[in-house]
This record gives structure tokens, sequence and C-alpha cells, in this order.
């Protein structure tokens, strides 16, 4: 057995905003290993983007708690929350991934600068996170003068950034034809592979499914079923 | 690279950020344009009082101010007049005899302040010359004219060249009484004192009085400069130890309290203007905020804390305002500038300005450390005005704030 990444203990979210309160997720219990390629599916509402945001840091559980690499997260304060993000994990979102008013150079260069990268240092890790991803052409364009999959592409290269031991992805080929898809898919299958990250991405998408070596499925922000498979 | 993102932000909507810069050009050129306006109109009130009627300093015998009987006179004033006119400082000095009377026309009586008055040294201080609307100043070579305001000539009914009777106690407290015919009728920018003061000869009046023409009750000093007032002031004091020397701040507080008074105004009339300002950089950078909130979920997410959220979106309005500002100020400078030389015609209003001594024509004017005072006040109000957009993008929910579409 590897070490394990991510653990949820009977995480439960209620969103009592509304009239009817809500309850997102219940009771979910979750265990990741490092290096794992695992696809969170279910339909919508069943509280996939819920989990992600809970191991992220980005929310709180109403109950439960959520440690990511040995740290109990649910109990950091905020400050030092956001700071175990920027250290630990990456973000691929389903849109406006990226600041509209920067380059690809200075989208993926922000996240070094926040980490007190020197300036010579992030040059050299903004190409090579490029290069991974195969844009170094694209690297002095904004998001507005690139596709959607390039875009998308240049977020993975900034959530790779900060060199986090996990990516969380939400939906990240939600908008992407099925040819940047594949591509994006790709991208991060190599990547898990050669640098051991831990990537878990909510989707919709079959063709994301396929690539999973583990699926979980949600349903009525339970998991209902978690299995093991080979990746297409 | 948070400044480099906050600068371009503005620039992301070109027509908010014009809006906002544009609120803080107007905010700035009306605050500067009213505040100029009004010390443009005060200062030519001032101006018209120091020059025309006060002059920067006047000597009288200690007794005159209190009693203002013409029997308190300076003894040898001409000779003190002369060594005071020698001095580089001055432009002008003059002797005048002062007593109140009544004027007696066929008609009707009024009273009135009697001026006597040395013509040709006069020409740069009370101006009388430049007023007259009828009638030449002094050079019929008449010792008994009489110049009154248009004012008081409507009042007892009469013209130029009718006869009217003055009278008034001598230094004996003797009723005495003296015929003049009207010389020329005056219209100054002060209709107030247009409809007491009148002025004859100073050695008629003195003749009638009993006074030596080498006495006066009053000596006029107009500076060539202002700013050497205390200086002269000093000199003056120490040249008539016995003889009370006033500045046109003590003869006149009320117009030292205007004075005061307009750095008071200039706060409160920039504060209502910036207050107005105030809402527009609100509304404007709140309706940022609230169009960028997955965006700033998004930073907050990659790990941007509140902090440095917040800092950003004041600097954004920070880079608006530091746009506005210089053409704010460049504006008003310049509108100052123009209008200042050329001046603003409000002739609709005049009768009533004039009555309480102010001029037709206001050249606005400001001093300096104003436009600076307004500047700073506006910045601090655009920075005021952004900490509510900014609490409110401190407030978002990464998670949720992500999700909003």
């Amino acid at each position: 057995m590897g070490k394990t990444i991510i653990d949820a203990h009977n995480v439960s979210k209620t969103y009592k905003e509304t009239a009817v309160p809500v309850r997102a997720l219940q009771d979910v219990h979750l265990h990741i290993e490092e290096g794992e390629f695992v696809a969170l599916v279910g339909p919508s509402g069943s509280g996939k983007s819920t989990l992600l945001n809970m191991i992220g840091g980005l929310d709180e559980p109403t109950s439960g708690t959520v440690y990511v690499d040995g740290v109990e997260i649910t109990k950091l304060p905020e400050n030092k929350l956001i700071d175990f993000r920027l250290q630990n994990i990456g973000f691929v979102f389903q849109s406006f991934n990226l600041i509209p008013v920067l380059t690809s150079r200075e989208n993926i260069g922000f996240v070094l600068q926040l980490q007190k990268v020197s300036k010579k240092d992030r040059e050299k890790r903004v190409l090579e996170l490029l290069r991974e991803v195969d844009l170094e052409e694209k690297i002095d364009s904004r998001p507005g003068e690139l596709s959607g999959g390039q875009q998308q592409r240049v977020a993975v290269a900034r959530a790779l950034a900060s060199k986090p031991k996990i990516i969380l992805a939400d939906e990240p080929t939600a908008n992407l034809d099925s040819k940047s898809a594949s591509n994006l898919l790709d991208i991060m299958a190599k990547l898990n592979k050669e640098e051991k990250i831990t990537f878990l991405f909510s989707t919709h998408d079959q063709r994301v499914i396929e690539k999973a070596r583990r699926v979980i499925t949600l349903v009525d922000g339970k998991v209902d079923s978690d299995v093991n498979q080979k990746p297409t | 690279m948070l400044v480099q993102i906050a600068w371009r932000n503005i620039w992301r909507n070109k027509t908010r950020s014009f809006v906002v810069i544009g609120s803080i050009v107007v905010g700035l050129w009306a605050s500067i344009f009213i505040l100029a306006f009004a010390w443009g109109l005060y200062k030519n009130n001032i101006d018209e009082s120091v020059n025309r009627h006060l002059s920067h300093i006047q000597v009288h015998h200690p007794e005159f101010t209190d009693q203002q009987e013409s029997k308190y006179a300076i003894q040898n004033a001409d000779s003190i007049l002369s060594v005071l006119k020698i001095d580089d400082r001055v432009q002008s000095a003059s002797m005048r005899t002062i007593v109140k009377g009544m004027i007696t026309s066929p008609t009707t009586v009024s009273g009135v302040t009697i001026y006597g008055i040395s013509p040709n040294a006069e020409i740069k201080q009370i101006g009388l010359n430049q007023n007259l609307i009828q009638g030449d100043y002094f050079t019929s070579g008449k010792d008994n004219e009489i110049f009154i305001g248009e004012k008081l000539a409507k009042k007892l009914k009469i013209k130029l060249r009718s006869k009217v009777v003055l009278t008034f106690t001598d230094i004996g407290s003797s009723i005495v009484s003296g015929a003049f015919r009207v010389g020329g009728i005056y219209r100054s920018k002060n209709l107030s004192l247009d409809e007491v003061n009148v002025y004859v000869q100073k050695q008629s009046l003195d003749n009638l009085l009993g006074l030596q023409h080498s006495e006066s009750n009053e000596l006029a000093i107009l500076l060539k400069d202002e700013s050497a007032l205390d200086s002269y002031i000093t000199y003056v004091r120490q040249l008539m130890p016995n003889q009370k020397v006033e500045d046109w701040k003590d003869l006149a507080p009320d117009l030292e309290l205007v004075i005061e008074s307009f750095n008071l105004y200039t706060y409160i009339i920039s504060g209502i203007i910036l207050l107005a300002l105030t809402f527009g950089i609100v509304n404007t950078m709140l309706m940022s905020v609230l169009e960028r909130i997955r965006e700033l979920g998004m930073l907050m997410a990659i790990g941007l804390n509140k902090r440095k959220i917040f800092f950003m979106i004041m600097l954004e309005t920070l880079f608006l305002t530091l746009l506005g500002c210089p053409v704010g100020l460049l504006v008003g400078w310049l509108s100052v500038l123009v209008l200042g030389t050329f001046g603003i015609n409000i002739a609709i209003f005049s009768e009533g300005l004039a009555s309480y001594g102010f001029s037709s024509i206001i050249y606005p004017a400001l001093d300096g450390q104003i436009y600076w005072i307004v500047a700073i006040m506006c910045l601090i109000t655009a920075l005021l005005s952004a900490i509510y957009p900014a609490y409110r993008a401190l407030q978002l929910n990464p998670a949720e704030s992500i999700r909003k579409i």
C-alpha cells in the first residue's frame, strides 16, 4: 500500500442558506493514496464539486474531517489553509481558470511568485511547464487569445507550478471538444505517471472516466460505488 | 505582479474606468472652481475694501476712534505724512478729516460721514475719480464741491450741480453749516457705503471745523505689497508712539473672519462634492467586484490571501484616482487661470451683490495650497470609497464564488 494522501472521514455538508436545507454530502468516507488517478462521477447535484471543495479546503464541511497529506485541513485557520493550498494542491476548474489580464507566462508565474520563487527560477519553471503541456509558443498569449483546450492546458501547467502533491480538477473537459479533451487527459495521465502527482477529478465525460484507474461514484451525496479499473 | 494585475484590470472595462476617472475629474474641477469662485468673490470684496476704503494702515488720535469727534486730530500730520511717503514700501498716503453730520437737500435730510480729502493723494486710494458717473473730479477749482453717491443722490432727490447743506459739530462743539454744490455723483462697488460717504476738499472741511490744515483725523497708508504690512506697521508705531495705528484687519475684523472662515468653507464645499463622488466610486467598484466573483474565487483558490485581494481592489481604485486627479487639477487650474484673467460677469445679480460690497465681475482665484488640499481630499475619498467594495470581496467564499454564473 502507498502513502495515504487524501483521507476524508464522515464528511457531510448541508447548505442551509436555501429555504429547504440541501444535504450535498452525507457521511462520505474517502481514502486516496499517493499517485492515484481517480475519477469522481455521478449525476448533477450528486455532490462531486462539493466533495472536491472540501478536499481542496475551499469550503468547510458541516461535519467530519479531511486530512490531506496527513494534515487535518478542516482545523487549519484560514491563512494557514491558503498557504497549505498554495504549497500542496493544484486546481483546474471547468471555466474561468486563468486570470484574463495575464499572459500564459504570467498566469503560471503568478503562483510561483506567491510562493516567493525568484524571477530567474520562475522563468525556468514556466518554460518547463509550458513545454510539458506543449504550449511553449503561446507563452505570451493572454487567455482570450487561446482556445478552450489551450486555456485548460495552461491551467494544468499553472496547477503544477507549485509542484503540488494533488491536483483537483472540477469537470476539466466539460467545455472542450473531444480532441482537446483527449489531449488534456493524455497530459494529465503522463504527469500522473511520471511525476507521481495524485489526480482527483470530477467528470461526466465517459472518455475521462475510461482513462481513470479508479472510479468513485457519488449519488445523492453518498459514495455509491468505488471501483478500480484498467484504464483504456 | 499584483500591481500589474490591478493596472490591467482597470482597462478591462474601459468605459467604466473612464466614467470613474471622469467623475474624479469633474469632482475635482467642481471643487476647485467653486472654491476659486468663492475666493474670487471674497478677495474682490477685501481688495475693494482695503484699496478703496480702508487702506492697509490707518492712524488716528487715540480718542478719535471711540468718540468720533473731529477735535481729536493728529498734530503735524502733514510733516509725518511726508516722512511716511518717502518709504519704498508705500504706494500712497493721505490725510483725511472726518466728521459725522447731516446733509440737507431742498426736499430731505440724511445722516452722512463727511470726508475731507486731498484730491490728488486720493486718486490712488479712494479712487473716487474712477467711480464717477456724473461730473468731473475736483476740476472746477471751487472749494465748495461735494461728491456724493448715486444712491444718496436719489434719496435726496438731487442732481449734479444741486446745492446741499452740510451740518455738523466743529471742534469747539458748536453746530456749523456749510453750503456745497454737487460736483460729481459716484457709484462704487459698495452701495451701502455710497449712501453714507460724501467727499469734500480737506481744506474746506478744516475751515468749517476749525482744524489746522496740518492736522488730520486719519492718516491712510496704502502699501505696494501687503506682505510688507507687518514690518511697516511696526515702523509706523515707532514713528507715532502716541497715536493709534491699526492695520485693515484691526479696522475690519469681519474681513479677516472671511479669510479665516474660507478655510473651513474649503473643507465643507469640497466635502459635499466629494461625498457625491463617493457614491459614484462605491457603485462602480462594487459592480467591478460583483462582476468578477468567479475570478476572485479562483484567485483565492490558487493561493491569493484576502489581504492581497483587498490590496488589489484598493490599488485599482488608487490607479483610477491617480489618473483622474492630475487631469482634474489641470482642468481646474486652467479654468481658474482663464476665468481669473477674463472674469465672470454676474451682472444679473450685481445689484444685490453690490449692496454687500461685491463686484459684478468675479475673478476666480485660488491659493496653490488649496489645489493640493482638494486633491488629497479627493484621493482619500476615493480610497475610502473603495473600502466597502473591497470588503465585499473579502466576504466571498471561494467555493461558492467559483460556482457563480
